[in-house]
């Protein structure tokens, strides 16, 4: 079922938490919702979940307006950050619940249950108390009890957040398979950028209750609407240099750093003066040999990763940047290298709106 | 080990048991000498010295008290009162007190309705007692058991929706929200998944309205005046007349009217202590 918002607004006396939210999801699509802490992402789900009134706007779930629905006549089921299983019911007793309350029979429910503990693989939790299990187990019973019916939608607030990071890692994988084994539409909010890049098919990116963009992983990543996008997704951040267009030099120029732009860039930058350029820590490629067109910067610091190295760097400028190298890379601080822009992979954001500048066909 | 706390070694924990001795003693000797004044004859009641250990034992006046006397209808109707009331106040109260700690009012009003219920315990009962008379009176209930059920109720009102309110602040929001997500209706969830978390609570709540109810005299002296709708402390007090007071009697209904409440308490007791340490430890 497709979950829409038409102009949703919510406000707390004089704050407005979410400002005119405008999204569709498709039917059996996985939808995150990503933004900092006070984005509004939560008191959207909420609203959707009827945990929230809407102060304006229409929440549809399929073609059925839901404002004026309780909670508990939208057919969804939602996991909480904190689980929320019941302390005095046993783990079964959990999962059986929102079977209960509809009146299912006992066999019936007995048997669903064990076939959800089966699935989840918490079959022999079954006769325990929440207080008895691990994080992970009380993470598996709360999607237990969502996944135990098959709801209209299933709701997600941050369900990960509380585990380790290896077991989140995990979960997150088990997560995106059983929602694409039950192709139940999914809206999943969370915090963490790598969690809706792994899981969503679209994610939803919001800042101070106002949706900034909404567009696949890729996009949200390649091609992102804005500064805030640019700088909220990807680790580390994307790196900007604020500078200005030079027509006639055919080069983008910042302090003591200038880079070549090509036709098609330079068409796109029409009439623009003042821009950022953004390039992802990626993008930027470190030489220890000069060459013609590369610029001069110094090592700042680096990290080894592991698998690969930040580094940070300074540009003659002042500038300081992040690229990414291999894990091989070694420099002591303050060395002297030279480094070079992918500019075929850079975003120009106007300096002053923070939006892309992007041509008609690039903006999709 | 250098630190030596109370209660340790020999010296320490023989005086901890020696204070705690005393506080029982302090505790229980009125006690002790209301149930021998019970058993005691007329005559070694008033002897001096007191016979502390050593008496001849008689049931007569516990068998005055019920028998001869009204005491057994007085037991009946404390006991149809205490629990009709207890019941009702907790019905009302913990209804009141889920509303007023879950749902956000205007104006702030949760916190100062809280108030205003919490201020209506602030005055002293005597107050009340004419003005309720009057109401009573008014109403044709003066002299029945239905005046006293609504005078307690309306009394615990304001301790249980207060007690009540504390305990429902401590069950996170979640759980209800995931029950009324679950497909279940607000009182649904309230009876399924709130209130047995809050169990311990509601059994000290009640423990307490109970003792009230049954220990009341001020009101069921005022709105009562016969055998129909008299209580135990009221008709105890009947005993006090101008030419005698009647110890052994009132000490005979005395002993019958504590151990109810004695029982009671026991059996609660578990639930007593955790629903007065409710909210200290997070569950």
């Amino acid at each position: 079922m497709n979950v829409s918002f038409r102009n949703v607004t919510k406000s707390f006396g004089p704050s407005v938490v979410v400002d005119d939210l405008t999204l569709s999801t498709e039917d059996g699509e996985f939808v995150v919702l990503l933004g900092p802490s006070g984005c509004g992402k939560t008191t959207t789900l909420r609203m959707l979940a009827g945990l929230e009134e809407v102060s304006s706007g229409d929440i549809l779930i399929g073609e059925q307006r839901v404002n004026d629905i309780p909670a508990q006549r939208r057919d969804i089921a939602m996991v909480f950050q904190s689980y929320a299983l019941y302390p005095h019911m046993t783990i079964a007793e959990n999962i059986g619940y929102p079977l209960r309350v509809r009146k299912l029979g006992r066999e019936e429910i007995e048997r669903r249950v064990r076939e959800v503990a089966t699935m989840l693989e918490i079959n022999k939790l079954l006769t325990r108390r929440p207080r008895e299990l691990s994080g992970g187990e009380r993470q598996r019973v709360a999607l237990a009890r969502a996944v135990v019916r098959s709801p209209r939608v299933y709701l997600m607030d941050e369900p990960l957040s509380n585990l380790d990071a290896k077991l989140r890692v995990q979960m997150r994988g088990e997560l995106k398979r059983l929602q694409h084994e039950l192709g139940t539409t999914t809206v999943y909010v969370t915090h963490d950028q790598s969690e809706a890049m792994t899981l969503a098919h679209r994610v939803a990116v919001m800042k101070a209750g106002r949706l900034q963009q909404f567009d696949t992983p890729l996009n949200i990543y390649n091609r992102p609407a804005n500064r805030f996008v640019a700088e909220f997704v990807g680790s580390p951040s994307m790196n900007f240099l604020e500078g200005l267009v030079d027509a006639g030099a055919r080069a983008f120029t910042s302090a003591e750093v200038a880079v070549p732009l090509s036709d098609s860039q330079l068409d796109v930058l029409q009439g623009q003066e003042r821009v950022t350029l953004g390039i992802r820590p990626e993008h930027v490629r470190i030489s220890t040999v000069v060459r013609e067109g590369l610029l001069p910067a110094t090592v700042y610091v680096t990290e080894l990763m592991g698998n690969e190295t930040f580094v940070f760097l300074r540009l003659s400028g002042g500038e300081k940047i992040i690229a990414r190298a291999s894990a091989d890379f070694r420099a002591d601080l303050e060395t002297p290298v030279w480094v070079y822009f992918e500019m075929d992979k850079a975003n120009f954001f106007d300096a002053t709106s923070g939006n892309i500048i992007a041509s008609e066909r690039g903006s999709g | 080990m250098k630190e030596r706390g109370w209660g340790s070694g020999v010296g320490g924990r023989g005086l901890m048991y020696l204070l705690a001795a005393l506080a029982v003693v302090a505790a229980l000797l009125p006690v002790y000498w209301l149930l021998t004044i019970s058993l005691k004859t007329d005559l070694d009641q008033l002897s001096v010295p007191p016979k502390w250990f050593v008496f001849g034992p008689t049931l007569t006046h516990y068998h005055n008290a019920f028998v001869e006397r009204s005491f057994g209808q007085y037991l009946i109707t404390s006991a149809i009162v205490a629990v009709l009331s207890t019941i009702c106040a907790l019905v009302l109260g913990t209804l009141a007190a889920y509303a007023l700690a879950r749902f956000r009012l205007p104006h702030r009003l949760n916190t100062r309705l809280a108030l205003w219920i919490l201020s209506t315990r602030m005055f002293p009962p005597i107050v009340a007692a004419v003005p309720l008379f009057l109401l009573m009176s008014d109403l044709r209930l003066l002299d029945t058991t239905a005046a006293l059920v609504i005078t307690y109720t309306a009394f615990n009102l304001p301790f249980v929706v207060w007690m009540m309110r504390g305990f429902f602040k401590e069950i996170p929001r979640d759980l209800e929200e995931a029950a009324l997500v679950d497909g279940d209706s607000r009182l649904g969830a309230l009876r399924r998944v709130i209130l047995p978390l809050v169990a311990p609570g509601l059994a000290a709540t009640s423990v307490f309205c109970l003792i009230i109810s049954w220990n009341e005299f001020l009101f069921a002296l005022t709105l009562t005046q016969t055998d129909a709708a008299m209580t135990l402390p009221v008709g105890i007090n009947g005993l006090v007349t101008q030419y005698k007071i009647e110890w052994g009697m009132m000490s005979a209904a005395g002993v019958v009217a504590m151990t109810p409440i004695l029982v009671f308490a026991l059996a609660v007791q578990r639930y007593l202590v955790r629903g007065l340490s409710l909210g200290a430890v997070k569950g």
